[in-house]
């Protein structure tokens, strides 16, 4: 691609999500959304694969769906109460059927089936810009409305319980992802009506975890598990790396994916809902069962190999390693920051 | 509810509904894309219109144009697909599933 | 005039009945064409004349490149109609559930709700949405400028995903 074009594109990207940030109406918030589908959608099909082609065109429908339902769900309000206003929107119907498109556009477990598919078709890059940045600008939109909460509880649940078991069954690392991000976003809409900074604290650890495991993925060049089973010979460090940043994403304790998840339980169990409380923590065992098996075929294990195939190490690497470094650090040794990280993400 | 919300309203849900239930044709699904933006074309111009808010009309033009983009691109993916795939009927897209 | 809009409401929902039944793409955008032409006597009936001539002028012109798009590349031996059967039964479900809920909804309706509300216009120049259009060159100029740039950004977007003939691996076209 020209990168003239790619500038333009990334700018486009960058301008999307600005503007639904800034946006106080819905209309400039649809805007953004859309902004935002249109510039990703050259970057996804940039290898004109025909599983890049398909993927574009799986995810320009949903987008394009749900970001018409948003506008007529603000449409109806406004007709209804005659405002255009994010913060104001107060009238139930319109707000649940955001929330709903919204639960689309980020996948979310009902309308969740179409992210393993995406993600599979992208390269890790794309996935990575995918599953961080298209987040952010639906998640701005979803902090400032009002849905129903048990809706919103239904949502977190089921996504939980979905990304969970739907990841069990699978050996490539691309939907494995997909599924994982299923999971943490219910994590993150379980939290949301009782404690928005939460929310938001899940979601950059969230980022900055997924960030990390893409780039490491992409050192590797691995998209399936077979792959990562001769990672040791790639990059000895980060195989041995890679398990701690797999159990952070499954939330083990002195790593700091373990942060999100303790604060949202014991928020949960603060709102009276120790129900869901258990159901959550339990769902996030099954998470755990697969990031295990990811753990234990790139490090517990040593597959037989040929000597020649075991010296990719001697070879330098071509990407640059500070973004992984940064983010590796950060979702392991980040759980002393907590009360930082939360000051800093209350508002 | 007016009998005019009650037509954009049905409008765009059959428009939804025929999206996320026929879909043989690629092609299809985007008309259908197309007829729910018509239907929030003609919401918005009806809303401006019927409760004075003038400055208000510039927004269906603004959707006009980004509807217009939106289906320059869906046409585009359409051509792409059809070059991959060889057809444009929805049930072909099925690299991906496993 | 109110009868003649409410023709109209009804002509814009059994165009998108067509359209959604799922027909072939022919009729499906000969039935859009009919829905842009109910919308835009539906939005004359209500007093925006300019949204309704840019609604016939620009959004039909469009619909005719679909249509034409739509020939090219969905041809089928036997397409499709509205009379042939799973499309007819379609087109029945649809109509029967938009009846009903009209149906529900009636009590609701008032008597002033049919009323087009288009008033004061012997004292103005210009009609409001004129006006209202032409705030964009004035106040509004941020939202003409990123009109502007989506749709240079639809070109790039166009030509990127149209592109590729060179490569990848199967190529039917």
């Amino acid at each position: 691609m020209n990168p003239y074009i790619l500038a333009t594109l990334l700018f486009g990207l960058g301008l999307g999500t600005t503007i639904t940030f800034a946006s106080s109406h819905w209309l400039l918030a649809w805007m953004g959304l859309e902004i935002n589908t249109l510039a990703i959608l050259p970057l996804m099909a940039r290898h004109h694969h025909p599983r890049a082609v398909e993927a574009t065109t799986k995810y320009f429908l949903t987008q394009a769906t749900a970001a018409a339902t948003i506008l007529f769900a603000s449409t109806t309000n406004a007709w209804l109460t005659g405002q255009w206003d994010i913060l104001q929107m107060a009238h139930p119907i319109p707000t649940n059927m955001v929330l709903l498109s919204l639960a689309l556009k980020i996948g979310l477990a009902p309308m969740h089936s179409w992210l393993p598919e995406v993600l599979q078709g992208l390269d890790l890059t794309t996935g990575l810009i995918l599953s961080t940045w298209q987040k952010l600008a639906p998640f701005a939109l979803l902090l400032q409305i009002q849905p129903n909460t048990s809706i919103l509880i239904f949502l977190g649940l089921t996504s939980t319980l979905v990304g969970g078991w739907g990841g069990l069954n699978q050996t490539q690392l691309r939907k494995i992802l997909a599924y994982s991000s299923i999971a943490h976003l219910g994590w993150m809409l379980l939290i949301l009506q009782f404690a928005p900074s939460l929310t938001l604290l899940a979601l950059l650890m969230y980022i900055i975890m997924t960030s990390s495991l893409f780039l490491i993925f992409k050192l590797n060049q691995a998209t399936n598990i077979n792959t990562l089973a001769t990672s040791w010979a790639k990059s000895p460090m980060l195989a041995s790396i890679a398990p701690l940043l797999l159990l952070s994403l499954g939330g083990l304790p002195p790593l700091s994916g373990f942060m999100p998840k303790w604060l949202i339980l014991q928020e949960l169990t603060k709102q009276d809902l120790p129900l869901a409380a258990t159901f959550a923590a339990l769902t996030a065992l099954l998470s755990l069962y697969f990031y295990l098996r990811l753990s234990y075929t790139m490090a517990l294990t040593l597959s037989p190999n040929s000597p020649t195939g075991t010296t990719p190490w001697r070879l330098p690497h071509l990407q640059t390693t500070m973004p992984m470094t940064i983010f590796t650090a950060l979702s392991l040794f980040m759980l002393p920051l907590t009360p930082a990280t939360i000051v800093l993400l209350t508002f | 509810m007016t009998p005019v919300h009650f037509t954009f309203s049905s409008t765009f849900i059959l428009g939804l509904t025929g999206l996320a239930f026929h879909r043989t044709h690629l092609l299809s699904a985007l008309l259908c894309l197309e007829g729910m933006m018509l239907s929030l074309f003609v919401a918005l111009s009806l809303w401006s219109l019927q409760f004075n808010v003038t400055n208000f009309s510039a927004a269906p033009m603004l959707l006009l144009a980004f509807s217009a983009c939106e289906a320059g691109a869906g046409l585009a993916l359409l051509v792409a697909t059809a070059r991959t795939h060889g057809t444009d009927h929805l049930q072909s897209l099925s690299l991906l599933q496993c | 005039m109110t009868y003649i809009v409410f023709l109209f409401l009804v002509g814009l929902v059994l165009g998108l009945i067509a359209v959604a039944s799922n027909p072939s793409p022919y009729f499906a955008a000969l039935g859009l064409v009919v829905v842009a032409g109910m919308g835009c006597g539906v939005l004359v009936g209500h007093g925006g004349s300019f949204l309704s001539l840019v609604l016939f002028l620009i959004y039909l012109g469009g619909m005719l490149v679909v249509f034409a798009y739509s020939a090219a590349l969905a041809a089928e031996p036997y397409p499709e109609t509205w009379g042939s059967r799973p499309v007819a039964f379609y087109m029945m479900v649809y109509l029967l559930g938009v009846v009903l809920v009209g149906w529900a909804l009636w009590g609701g309706w008032y008597e002033g709700s049919w009323v087009s509300s288009d008033e004061m216009f012997e004292f103005s120049v210009v009609r409001g949405d004129v006006g209202g259009v032409a705030v964009m060159y004035s106040s509004g100029g941020g939202l003409l400028v990123i009109g502007a740039w989506v749709l240079l950004l639809t070109l790039f977007v166009v030509l990127e995903l149209t592109r590729g003939l060179s490569r990848g691996a199967l190529r039917a076209v």
